[in-house]
């Protein structure tokens, strides 16, 4: 035949392995398990009264718990207190964490540290991580301002340096978790004269500093927002984080990192097991929706989908433990999942019919009212982070290397 | 866990992209030169043990190559031939092995197979009956939509035998008592009615409905893998096209509606690399994999006729022309994604896994 005796498809093949490793099915064993024995009634009572808000009380325990464990710092280097585990580690916490419905690491944890890592100075990682490892500083992300928006680098809030401090001046908007939060991870324009993105810094600014004022906005998933108004605040100058005017690498950076955070399916895939539960009894006119054909057929499209957005959290992960941050893939996760929760929040509300809509936690509705409130809940992933409009444009001209537009 | 493809990965891709683009030509149904490339190569013995002039490796290796085919536009004969070696290997006997494998590998013999419902690959009742006599086994009854019939030596086939059994066999196609009827399809793809009028038939596999099974999930999971070539190789020259085309003094590549559908189209094909890669990776361990074949016909299917029929929107009157070629893969998505079974199909599968099915009250009119 006149072949080689080692053929090149003999020397070559495929190393793509979408196993978990033995290390790694023993992490998941220990997360459900730690869940199982620590997600108690009472827990899931508080968190469904309160909607998203988590005053002190059960939801404070539990994250000492997740605190005591180790695992908000799960992925940080051992030099900052963490575990030095693998970004597939932390999306598999994450994922269990969000199947269950309960707080997980935020984004203080997930987007914050690692920028202070990677670009602050040694004495915004000295002051910084290791409260943000104990649990005790965490960060409300002060980015979007009425004015700016998805153009987030218009931006005007304005920081002046006096002396040895910075003084702050503007306001911010949809600055979730200000109610509780210790510190405002606060962007700033300190070069009004540069051109837009390059006269941005990030300054860490204590949330009990003189000059702040928290105003709260409620949303329509009865989640509470809110906006932040600074009138001359000072901090320390050694609070600005990293260099000066760098800072719109800082939180593109932070962003792609909540993205992959924000944007795993695990509250996707408890969903969808439930309202396939759900579709198999009995609706109250004793009519069963799994009975109906095209209801069947739209379980099956989402579960298609169910599996599809759960091997995008493990290739967005993959690509993190290769060191590479996935702003393309992250991008198409988001805009994935957040379209895909509409649709199973809508394919529920049909489905059960006028049972669908007996509002969330009133009496008699299916799964206590968890998809009419879903259908409230959904839209905030659409636009928030990102709109999948802008991240659509990310796809295509930093995915494709088609021209801006000048946006 | 690990969904980056490393360099051993991406030298078998390369190798086989390197040789597709040079023996594969538009219009071609097979070629000597072709069949040479991949014999030489050892893509022809992917995933058989070297013990039978295989190149070792697994069925995700044959999925490597044929995300390359769908780019190339390889012919199907090459797919029919990679599954009946596939089909043989696995659940072939020793000396069954022995003597088929090694043609196959080699590539002295080209196969094609009929060994499920062409319009649903999880029907695999046999439509073939098959008989021992003092001269052999005998084949006899009809096959519809087998693919290339009329280049390939060889057929792999079911047949129930008088236990009631399934077994598989080995049919010559030069044989006289076997008949051709073309049934021509779009886009030059090329199937026929096979008759066997008690064709002399060699036993090559037990085939019970498990085994069958999974052979048509490798099918659908394997040409999942051709339709995200095809989709990643027509996304790219559309992208190319859209920052070559100007019109209102600019590239249209810039205009906000064609950056959204590319990104659709990214999206979409995304969705259908991730999905028909798990398919074809628990297929190779081992696993019938039935969840994970939907899935991946699903989201390929899917994606790649999105893909094919938006990139005929970018390019406007320039792709519907037939001398830019566009339409090639857009006839292969179409194809491809039907042969077996589609999105549609598919879901009737996930709907069994689900347990959404068999409640005993089927189909009732929307409450």
């Amino acid at each position: 035949m006149g072949r080689p005796s080692v053929t090149p498809a003999q020397r070559y093949g495929a190393d793509v392995d979408f196993e978990l490793d033995s290390a790694q099915q023993a992490w998941l064993s220990e997360v459900r398990e730690f869940l199982a024995q620590n997600v108690t009634d009472e827990l899931r009572a508080e968190i469904a009264d309160h909607g998203l808000e988590y005053p002190d009380g059960e939801v404070v325990a539990f994250r000492r718990k997740v605190g005591a464990k180790g695992w908000f710092g799960l992925n940080w280097p051992a030099e900052y207190g963490g575990l030095g585990l693998g970004a597939v580690y932390q999306h598999l916490l994450m994922r269990e964490f969000e199947y269950w419905g309960v707080p997980g690491p935020d984004l203080t944890v997930t987007s914050v540290a690692p920028m202070i890592m990677r670009h602050g100075t040694e004495q915004n990682k000295s002051e910084f991580l290791p409260p943000i490892a104990r649990g005790e500083l965490t960060c409300a992300v002060g980015y979007s301002e009425p004015d700016a928006g998805t153009d987030l680098a218009s931006l005007r809030t304005r920081a002046v340096r006096d002396g040895d401090e910075w003084v702050i001046t503007g306001s911010k908007i949809w600055n979730s978790g200000a109610q509780r939060a210790t510190h405002e991870w606060l962007c700033v324009r300190t070069d009004p004269d540069a051109p837009r993105h390059r006269g941005i810094s990030v300054i860490m600014v204590p949330i009990d500093r003189p000059g702040i004022e928290i105003r709260p906005l409620y949303a329509w998933s009865g989640y509470r927002t809110n906006e932040v108004f600074f009138s001359d605040v000072r901090v320390p100058a050694t609070n600005l984080i990293g260099e000066l005017n760098h800072g719109w690498a800082y939180i593109t950076g932070a962003l792609d990192l909540e993205r992959g955070a924000l944007t795993n399916a695990g509250d996707l895939h408890r969903a969808l097991s439930d309202l396939v539960a759900l579709a198999c009894q009995p609706r109250r006119d004793g009519t069963v929706p799994a009975d109906n054909a095209s209801f069947r057929r739209r379980l099956a499209r989402a579960e298609a989908d169910v599996e599809v957005a759960l091997l995008m959290g493990y290739e967005a992960s993959s690509l993190l433990d290769s060191g590479v941050i996935p702003t393309v893939e992250v991008s198409v996760e988001k805009i994935f999942t957040s379209e895909l929760r509409q649709r199973i929040a809508d394919l529920a509300l049909d489905l059960l019919g006028p049972d669908g809509l007996l509002a969330h936690r009133t009496a008699d509705a299916p799964a206590d009212g968890y998809f009419e409130r879903l259908y409230r809940v959904a839209p905030l992933m659409r636009f928030g982070g990102g709109t999948n409009e802008v991240l659509r444009d990310v796809i295509a001209q930093r995915g494709h290397g088609m021209p801006s537009y000048g946006r | 866990m690990r969904l980056i493809p490393d360099s051993d990965e991406r030298d078998l891709a390369s190798m086989a992209r390197g040789l597709l683009a040079k023996e594969c030509r538009p219009g071609e149904r097979v070629s000597e030169g072709l069949w040479k490339a991949l014999s030489d190569t050892g893509i022809l013995g992917l995933g058989v043990p070297v013990d039978y002039c295989g190149s070792a490796g697994a069925l995700d290796d044959v999925g490597v190559f044929c995300a390359e085919a769908g780019r190339a536009l390889c012919p199907t004969l090459v797919h029919s031939t990679l599954l009946a070696t596939f089909a043989i290997n696995t659940f072939g006997t020793e000396a069954q092995r022995e003597r088929w494998l090694p043609p196959l590998t080699s590539g002295v013999l080209r196969a094609t197979t009929a060994l499920w419902n062409p319009r649903d690959a999880a029907v695999v009742m046999p439509v073939l009956r098959a008989e021992s006599g003092a001269v052999g086994w005998r084949v006899g009854g009809a096959a519809d939509f087998v693919l290339d019939a009329d280049l390939a030596d060889v057929i792999v086939v079911p047949a129930s035998v008088p236990s009631g059994k399934a077994m598989g066999f080995v049919v010559a196609l030069d044989d006289p008592s076997v008949t051709l009827e073309p049934l021509a399809m779009m886009g030059g793809y090329q199937a026929f009615r096979v008759t066997f009028d008690n064709a002399a038939a060699d036993p090559a596999a037990t085939f019970d409905t498990e085994a069958l099974r999974r052979v048509g999930n490798a099918w659908v999971s394997l040409l999942s893998l051709d339709l995200v070539g095809v989709g990643e190789g027509v996304l790219a020259r559309t992208v190319e096209y859209t920052t070559l085309r100007h019109q209102f003094g600019r590239p249209i590549a810039s205009f906000q509606a064609a950056q959204h559908l590319v990104a659709n189209m990214h999206i979409a094909l995304s969705a259908a690399r991730l999905a028909a890669r798990s398919g074809i990776f628990w297929i190779a361990k081992g696993r019938l994999a039935i969840r994970e074949t939907a899935v991946a016909r699903m989201q390929a299917a899917t994606a790649a006729k999105l893909i094919t029929l938006d990139a005929h929107q970018l390019h406007g009157g320039m792709g519907y022309v037939t001398e830019t070629d566009l339409h090639l893969w857009s006839e292969r998505a179409r194809v491809l994604s039907t042969l077996g079974g589609g999105a549609d199909v598919a879901a009737g599968w996930l709907e069994d896994e689900m347990g959404l099915t068999g409640r005993g009250t089927e189909c009732q009119p929307t409450a």
